[in-house]
This record gives structure tokens, C-alpha cells and sequence, in this order.
């Protein structure tokens, strides 16, 4: 689905990723971890054209999409939920979601908008009030709803859970895997809450330094104690783990 | 009204115009828009020459005026911001282009005064437009018609920005390109249209101000600071902070000069523009993000026990 | 390490690329100046020269404030106007004043001026001590007040950024403009009025030596400039521009930097401003707009290369003698205007215009691009870019 070589990237003169490649296999859950600082939001703005591209391919359904403007990658049905400024803070909570439909005719968008109040009923209850008033955690509930509205082919989703609190990180990570297993989604995420993450997800790649550490199954990762313990924060007995995590799921396209 | 007053509402209508121009353009693309200036020159000569070649009042040819000022924009637009934006260039640089962009137009200009000379026997290097005028209600109708416009074109660029898809996704691109590119939002559309609109009201905005005073071909080049200063002094973060700072920088100059010629005499006439630059230097050292840094919405709302974001 | 040796290769052949530029356009403009010779004689390279003379003192000081300090100065007429004031008015009148002749506000009315500054000329005929005493004073007493102006200019606009501070230049450069406009009782605002000639001394010879004393002072500026700009001052102005957060992380006191570069920049912009009147022989504040010594500048100094002393130079000499063809050439090569009723003379400004967006869509950097010199010496650096690339080497295949 996504598949990205050798990219180079960075902002301005200055390189963040080196050499770096990734696959996110269609119809599957990619999740990338690693510390703060290790170009995992570059990767995905470079993606979406905001970081500055330097070298390197980026193929979406096989077709580089390299150098290409950011809308015109949302036309094409890559939805981004960045980590940061994920809402428009000065645009009510309605126009907010009227504006992740904006490629979509206004009925069905209005339609699509109604569902994502029924998902997230916080928004229902402000949806008159301006999104920069919002409180963190509802902040996000509306980026996510935000990145749903727009019917995409590809997630990529920066740091979902930070701001929410536990159990409604919990709520929305099952949401993520059902986006998977129901709408067939492709999602490429960021994720702090590394351990859950890595239980949902298929495939994983820890990232450092602008570099590949690891790559493959996701909880293969989680038996790799010495990465889990110095990059992840996770110290866990590798048995123990075995039973979380879920049987893999089948390869991609 | 007094004659100080008439001639202070019909300028300061135009100089409201072109300072919400160059407001909407900084919000938007960040660029300083120099070339406010020849675009207001030009508007003028647009207006001036359908009166002379085909007669009428001046308000007729208004609408023709912004149609020229907004391919003025667009011609800007696609032949350097576009570039220049997509390259990430410095404020300074985006400032830079429109100067050189000015003084082109303001060659045209020239070459265009001549022209008309030549070839139609006009004098179009000194005019007073407003002889062209008529009365109403025993004033000068434009100073009842000029003002009336500029709160009517504000009014439908307000409706424009809060309830249409598009307006609203012009909004959504100023406070944010990356989010509004990534919900498909073509920021290149949004980049035109404030050209497109900025540009318009530009030249209407000079075409207003010709009505007050003579016109020129220098005209634009001569108030271009006045227009900034508007524009500085409406704090360069609301379109309607613009036009309120360019009508309020209007209105000081002819006020200011009427009671300074009758206290001092008519030789402070020469200093005129000394007066709003005064009241843009004040406030730049009060206040140095303009009226904006004055924290009015906050001080209204704690009179009036509103909290934050509650909309009205 | 083969990808580290290509990259100093491709420097060293940049190198030669902009130095065979810039000799490149010295051959440009010496040929222009043989064909302008050709057809117009001596004293058309004559005017070039003080032309090019005057406006390179005004563009490297404009390159000071914007080139190094990055002070978007649109309003350098401002301190170029007060330095001709400054000559057109104090100077004649302190002679006035000794000679028992009226040195009030009517000295500058044109009516009793017109009589006053051939008797003060005679003076100043007669005694080359007078003479050069006048010339050196009339210089000084412009550089001050430009100084001044610098300062007080500074003063509200100083602390704010990018366009905001653009914009703010711009308008007080055209309040004083306006002053000088319309201020009579000071050196005639709209009406011309004489200034007393220090060059009268020389009679015949006055034109050449007008020409050397003027590029006397514009190469000690360029001298003065490039000592400036490579000091340890130097290097504060560029930290500034660069990057005023970690400038000001570094101790630097912004604010005071930027002042003190308004401020000398200022006064030697005035000190063109004086040196032209001077030449002119009268004040003509109408003369005095902020196209030509705002905008003109603005286009030399872009054309040159922002931030190089050099390039500026050969900016203001190139446009200069292209301004210059403009007039020359008018009726042959523009004539299909004249048939429409439009004089040629308005392509200055399409030139103008021109000039300023070609450099920037298509060389930003001009044709002399800043040398960057690095802080640490060439040396120290590759070592330690070749140490990083070995680290990184180890970690990848590791
Ligand atoms: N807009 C930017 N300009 C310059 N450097 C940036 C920018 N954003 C991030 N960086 C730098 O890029 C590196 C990687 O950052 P980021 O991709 O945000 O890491 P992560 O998301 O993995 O925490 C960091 O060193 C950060 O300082
Ligand atoms: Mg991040």
C-alpha cells in the first residue's frame, strides 16, 4: 500500500531521516515506535508532503507520490492526523468537521459529520464552540473524528493517545484495530503507548536517531527485551508477553 | 457635515479598503503587498477613463475597477507569490517581489498617462474626480455612497468567510496550511482568491480615495504609507482589524489637520500625513502588535461576565 | 569519504564560477562604458562615475542595515535627505553669519538665497584653507545628523520584526520627506535654493575633481565597511540576522547591535546625501524621493548580492550605466513609444521593477553571492565532519 526507500528528509538545510524505508502493508496496522526526537513525525509529514523531501521514493498503491502537494495526496485518500495542530482552533467544532469533508459532497459530509458526533458524543455537546477551547483529551477526539470523516484508503496518525486518558486510549485504540478488521483501512500509526500499540498493530518498525533499529512483526518486537527496555520504557518478562499479544495477522498485497 | 468631514469619510472609505487589502494578503500569504499602492493608482485611472471616454458618474465603473484590480492580483499571484510561497521564501523576500512588482505597474501607469494624453487629448496627470459628483441630501453623494460600500463589501466578505464551504476553508488554511492541506483544501485556490479579492478591493480602495483627493499617477506611491500604517494600527491579524485601522487613520489625518490648521494656522497643511504616522508611531510603541495587542475582547468580556470561546 | 572529496570539489568549482562572474561583469561594464564613450564623450563616464560614486556610498550603507544586519531598511531616503538638508543649510549659513549676512529663515528664502551664495562662493574662491574647511565640515555636520536620524528613527521601530519594522522605515522615511518638502524656512522645501560650492576653487577642473574627491570617500567607506564587517562587531550584525534567538542566547544585546548599525549606517547615507548636493550645487528637496534613493538602492544592492560589500559595487555600476543607456538611447532604440506619445524615460522604473523580481525569482543570491566565512577555520571543520561520518559508519553497520 505504502512503501517508502532510501527517503532522505528534513527541514530546510537540515536532514532528520537517512536512507530510511518502511512498508505499511495494505488492509494492516504499521505502527511505529521510538524515542522522542527520532524523526517519527517527519517520516509521516514527509509523506504528506510538508516536511521537505530531499531523495528517496515514496510509492502509494505503487504510484510514487514523492514531491507531490498535500491535497492533492488527501484527493488521492491518504488521511493525516498530525501530532500537533490537529484541529483548526479558530473554527468551531461543526466547521471543523465540515472541513475534513470538504472533498466530499455536502450531504454526505453532513451525514458522515452526524455519525462522528454519535462515535464521539463530547463533540455533539460543544459543537458550536470553538475547537481551540476544547479541553486536550477532546481536542484529539475531534482530530480523530476529523481524520475519519474523510472515507480514506490510508491512516497515517501521529501520537493518537497522548493527551487522552486511559480508558478512553484504550477506546480509541480499539477503534483503530476495528477500522482495520471492519473498514479495511490501512493505518500507518505513531504510537507512545508503545505496548498496546504493538498488540494491535501487524507490522512494527522501531525508528532512532532517523534510523531503522528494527523492523517486522509487531509482537515479535515485544520480545526483544533490550530494544522494549532502552528505546520503549517496557520491561516485561518475553513469556508473559506471548500471551497478550495476538495471533499475526495473514500478509499483505 | 462639514466639508473636513465629507472629504475625511470619503478618504478614509478608500484608505479602509486598501488597508484591509494589505491586511488580507498578510494574513493570508504573509506578504507585506507593496504593490497596494499601483494597484490603487490604477483602479483610479480605470474609473477616470470611463468617465472621460464614456461619461456617467464615477460609481458606475466600480465594478470594472475591482475586476481589473483582482487580474492585477492574479497576475501577481501566479507570476511571483505562487513561486516565492512555495519556496518558503523570507517575509522580507515576499515584500521584496511586490515592490518590484509595484514599480512595473507604476511604469504602466505612466506609460499609460501618456498615452491617454496623446491619443485622447486628456489631462490625466492632475485630476479631481470629483466633480463628477452629485448631490444628495444636500452632501456630496459620495460621502454618503462611499462609506455605505466599504460597510456593504465588508458585510458580504464577512457572510463569504463564515458561510460558504470556501470562505470557511480560507479561514481554516490561514490558521492552519498543513491540516487544511491534509483535508484536501487546495491552498493554491485559497492564495488566489485573497489575491483575487485583496487586489479588488485595492483598486476600488483608490478609486474611492480619488474622490477626495487629486489623482495622480503617483497617487498610490504617495499613501502607501498611510495605507501600512492602517493596516500596522488594525494589528495585521483580522481583515476587520484592517479596515477599521485604515478608516481610523483616515479620519485622524482630516480631523487632526482641520483642528491643527485652525489652532496653528494653514501652514501645518504640508505636514498632514505627519499626523496619522504620529498615531502609527504611538501606538507601535504602546502596543507593538497594533490594535490587536490590545486586549479589548478580554476586557469587554470580563465586563460583561462572558467566558472565553462562549459565541454569541 | 569519495562523497566528502566531491563536495569540496563542487565548492572549489562554484568558486571559480562566481569569480569568473565577477569578472565577467567588469567586462560587461567596461564594454558599455567604451560604446557610451564612443558616442557621447568624456563627460557622459564623467556623470556615470559620480553617479555611481554617490548611490554606492547610499547602497553600502543600505547593505549594512539589510545585508548584514538584516534591518529591512525601507526608508533610507530619510537619512539621505537629512544629509542634504544638513549641507544645504547649516554650513552656508554659519559663513552667513561671519560675513554680517542674514542667516536666519531667509536664508533659505530663494530671493535673498540667490544673492547670498555667490558672495559666500567668492569667499570660498578665494581660499582653499575656507574651502576644504567648508567641505570637510559640511561632510561632518551630515554624517552627525544622519547619525541622529538613525537613532531616532530607531527608536519605535527598532524592536520589531521583519515587515512590521519594513513598514514602520518606510513610513518615517517619508515623514521626513515630507518635512523636507515642506519645511521653507529650513533650506526652501519645494523651491531649489543654491548651495555654496567648495569645488569652485578648481574653476575648469571642477567636474574631475567633484569625480575623485567622491570616489576618495566612497573607497574609504567601502574600506571602513569591510574592516566593520569583518570584526568581531561584524560577526555580532550576522549572528543577529541570522538567527536573533541564539545571537541573543549568546549575550549579544540585540537591540543595541541593530541601533548602532541604524546608526552608521545612517549617518554614511547622509553623507552621500551631502556629497550630492554638493555636486549638484543646490538643494531641490522635490529631487529627494524614495524611488530613487530607497528603491534604487534596494535594486543595486539585490542586483550585487546581498551582504557582499563587492557585489554591491558592481550592482550600482551596472544598473548605473543601464540608467544612464535608458536616456542616452531613448529616441533610437525606444522610438515605437515616442510614435504613441510615451516618453521612453518611464523604463527606468520597468527597469527598476525588473531587475528587483528577475534576482529574486531567478539568482536571489546576485551576481556576487555573500561569502560565508565560517567561524571555525576550514581545517577544523572537515575534521570534524569526517569524525561524524566514521561514527556513523561504526553505528550503521553495527
Ligand atoms: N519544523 C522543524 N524544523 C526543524 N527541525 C525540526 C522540526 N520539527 C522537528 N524537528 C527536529 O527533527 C527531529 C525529529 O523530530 P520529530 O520528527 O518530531 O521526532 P519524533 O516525532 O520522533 O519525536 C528533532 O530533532 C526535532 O528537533
Ligand atoms: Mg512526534
Amino acid at each position: 500500500m505504502l512503501e517508502v526507500n532510501n527517503l532522505n528528509s528534513g527541514y530546510g538545510k537540515l536532514q532528520i531521516l537517512y536512507d530510511l524505508s518502511i512498508e505499511a502493508p495494505g488492509k494492516g496496522i504499521t505502527v511505529i515506535v521510538g524515542p522522542n526526537g527520532a524523526g517519527k513525525t517527519t517520516l509521516l509529514s514527509t509523506v504528506m508532503g510538508v516536511a521537505k523531501y530531499m531523495s528517496g521514493d515514496i510509492l502509494f498503491e505503487d504510484m510514487p507520490i514523492q514531491g507531490k502537494l498535500t491535497h492533492e495526496l488527501a484527493k488521492k485518500g491518504i488521511s493525516y492526523v498530525p501530532q500537533m495542530g490537529n484541529v483548526f482552533a479558530e473554527l468551531s467544532v461543526m466547521d471543523n468537521l465540515s472541513m475534513a469533508g470538504y472533498l466530499m459532497p455536502k450531504e454526505e459530509s453532513k451525514i458522515k459529520a452526524d455519525q462522528m458526533t454519535e462515535i464521539f458524543p463530547v463533540l455533539k455537546k460543544f459543537i458550536h464552540r470553538d475547537a481551540g477551547t476544547l479541553s486536550g483529551g477532546e481536542r484529539r477526539m475531534l482530530a480523530i473524528a476529523m481524520g475519519l470523516m474523510k472515507n480514506p484508503k490510508l491512516m497515517l496518525l501521529d501520537e493518537l493517545s497522548t493527551d487522552l486518558a486511559p480508558i478512553i486510549a484504550e477506546k480509541v485504540m480499539m477503534e483503530i484495530a476495528r477500522l482495520r478488521d471492519e473498514l479495511g483501512i490501512t493505518i500507518l500509526m505513531v504510537e507512545q503507548m508503545a505496548k498496546r500499540a504493538l498488540e494491535i498493530g501487524d507490522t512494527a518498525y522501531l525508528m532512532v536517531s532517523g534510523e531503522i533499529r528494527y523492523s517486522g512483526k509487531a509482537s515479535d518486537l515485544l520480545h526483544e527485551p533490550e530494544l522494549c527496555s532502552m528505546y520503549l520504557g517496557i520491561k516485561t518478562d518475553s513469556d508473559q508477553i506471548a500471551d497478550l499479544t495476538k495471533p499475526s495477522i495473514e500478509g499483505s498485497d | 457635515m462639514a466639508p473636513w468631514m465629507a472629504s475625511g469619510l470619503i478618504y478614509s472609505s478608500g484608505l479602509a479598503l486598501t488597508a484591509g487589502s494589505i491586511t488580507l494578503l498578510y494574513i493570508v500569504t504573509r506578504t507585506f503587498n507593496f504593490a497596494v499602492a499601483s494597484m490603487a493608482t490604477f483602479g483610479f485611472y480605470i474609473a477616470y477613463t470611463g468617465i472621460s471616454l464614456y461619461g456617467g458618474l464615477p460609481y458606475q465603473y466600480y465594478p470594472l475597477v475591482f475586476i481589473f484590480g483582482s487580474f492585477l492580483g492574479i497576475v501577481c499571484y501566479f507570476g511571483l507569490n505562487r513561486h516565492l510561497l512555495r519556496r518558503q521564501a523570507a517575509e522580507i523576500t515576499l515584500m521584496m517581489s511586490t515592490l518590484g512588482y509595484d514599480l512595473l505597474l507604476l511604469s504602466f501607469i505612466q506609460m499609460y498617462a501618456d498615452f491617454l494624453t496623446h491619443t485622447y487629448g486628456l489631462f490625466p496627470r492632475r485630476v479631481t474626480l470629483n466633480v463628477h459628483d452629485f448631490e444628495l441630501f444636500g452632501e456630496r453623494a459620495a460621502a454618503i455612497i462611499l462609506p455605505i460600500v466599504t460597510i456593504l463589501l465588508l458585510t458580504l466578505l464577512h457572510f463569504f468567510l463564515t458561510r460558504t464551504r470556501f470562505g470557511v476553508a480560507m479561514r481554516a488554511t490561514i490558521e492552519n496550511p498543513v491540516l487544511s492541506g491534509a483535508s484536501g483544501i487546495n491552498s493554491d485556490l485559497v492564495y488566489m482568491v485573497s489575491w483575487v479579492i485583496a487586489g479588488g478591493m485595492a483598486s476600488v480602495g483608490g478609486a474611492f480615495m480619488a474622490m477626495a483627493m487629486t489623482g495622480t499617477p503617483t497617487m498610490g506611491m504617495f499613501t502607501i504609507p498611510l495605507m501600512f500604517a492602517g493596516a500596522i494600527l488594525g494589528g495585521l491579524t483580522s481583515l476587520y482589524g484592517g479596515i477599521l485601522g485604515g478608516f481610523m487613520i483616515g479620519m485622524t489625518e482630516y480631523a487632526g489637520i482641520f483642528y491643527l490648521s485652525q489652532q496653528l494656522g494653514p501652514w501645518v497643511l504640508g505636514y498632514r500625513m505627519g499626523i496619522p504616522l504620529m498615531l502609527m508611531a504611538a501606538t507601535l510603541l504602546l502596543f507593538p502588535r497594533g490594535l490587536a495587542g490590545i486586549p479589548l475582547a478580554k476586557l469587554i468580556n470580563s465586563l460583561v461576565g462572558k467566558k472565553r470561546g462562549e459565541s454569541a | 569519504m569519495t562523497n566528502d572529496n566531491k563536495s569540496v570539489k563542487n565548492q572549489l568549482d562554484l568558486k571559480e564560477l562566481f569569480l569568473k562572474r565577477e569578472v565577467w561583469v567588469i567586462f560587461i561594464i567596461l564594454v558599455l562604458l567604451t560604446l557610451l564613450f564612443n558616442r557621447s564623450g568624456v563627460n557622459i563616464l564623467l556623470t556615470i562615475f559620480i553617479d555611481f560614486a554617490v548611490f554606492a556610498i547610499i547602497t553600502m550603507s543600505l547593505n549594512l542595515e539589510t545585508g548584514y544586519t538584516g534591518i529591512p531598511q525601507f526608508g533610507r531616503v530619510a537619512a539621505v535627505i537629512i544629509g542634504a538638508f544638513a549641507v544645504g543649510a547649516i554650513p552656508g549659513r554659519i559663513i552667513a553669519m561671519f560675513m554680517g549676512l542674514p542667516y536666519g529663515a531667509e536664508y533659505a528664502s530663494d530671493s535673498v538665497n540667490f544673492r547670498l551664495v555667490p558672495e559666500i562662493n567668492q569667499l570660498l574662491a578665494s581660499s582653499w584653507l575656507i574651502s576644504l574647511g567648508f567641505l570637510v565640515f559640511s561632510l561632518l555636520i551630515a554624517a552627525i545628523c544622519g547619525a541622529g536620524i538613525g537613532w531616532l528613527i530607531s527608536r519605535p521601530a527598532i524592536r520589531l520584526k521583519e515587515g512590521y519594522l519594513g513598514i514602520s522605515l518606510l513610513a518615517f522615511g517619508d515623514f521626513f520627506m515630507w518635512v523636507g518638502h515642506n519645511w521653507k524656512g529650513m533650506v526652501g522645501g519645494s523651491v531649489p535654493v543654491s548651495v555654496p560650492d567648495p569645488f569652485r576653487i578648481f574653476a575648469g577642473d571642477r567636474f574631475m575633481v567633484i569625480v575623485l574627491v567622491i570616489f576618495v570617500i566612497a573607497f574609504l567607506v567601502f574600506i571602513y565597511l569591510q574592516k566593520l564587517t569583518r570584526s568581531p562587531f561584524g560577526r555580532s550584525l550576522r549572528m543577529i540576522r541570522d538567527n536573533d534567538l541564539s545571537a541573543g542566547a549568546a549575550g549579544k544585546n540585540i537591540v543595541s547591535v541593530r541601533t548602532q548599525s541604524l546608526v552608521i549606517g545612517s549617518a554614511i547615507a547622509a553623507l552621500g546625501g551631502g556629497l550630492y548636493v554638493l555636486y549638484v550645487g543646490s538643494m531641490a528637496s522635490i529631487g529627494f524621493t524614495k524611488l530613487t534613493f530607497t528603491f534604487w538602492p534596494w535594486a543595486f544592492m539585490m542586483l550585487g548580492g546581498i551582504g557582499s560589500n563587492l557585489g554591491v559595487l558592481l550592482g550600482v555600476f551596472l544598473l548605473t550605466i543601464l540608467r544612464t543607456m535608458i536616456v542616452i538611447f531613448r529616441s533610437q532604440w525606444f522610438g515605437f513609444l515616442l510614435t504613441i506619445g510615451i516618453d521612453p524615460l518611464w523604463l527606468e522604473f520597468t527597469l527598476m521593477g525588473a531587475v528587483i523580481i528577475i534576482v529574486i525569482l531567478f539568482m536571489p543570491h546576485g551576481l556576487v553571492p555573500e561569502k560565508v566565512e565560517p567561524m571555525l577555520p576550514k581545517s577544523r571543520v572537515k575534521q570534524i565532519i569526517e569524525r561524524r561520518q566514521l561514527a556513523r559508519g561504526e553505528s550503521s553497520t553495527s
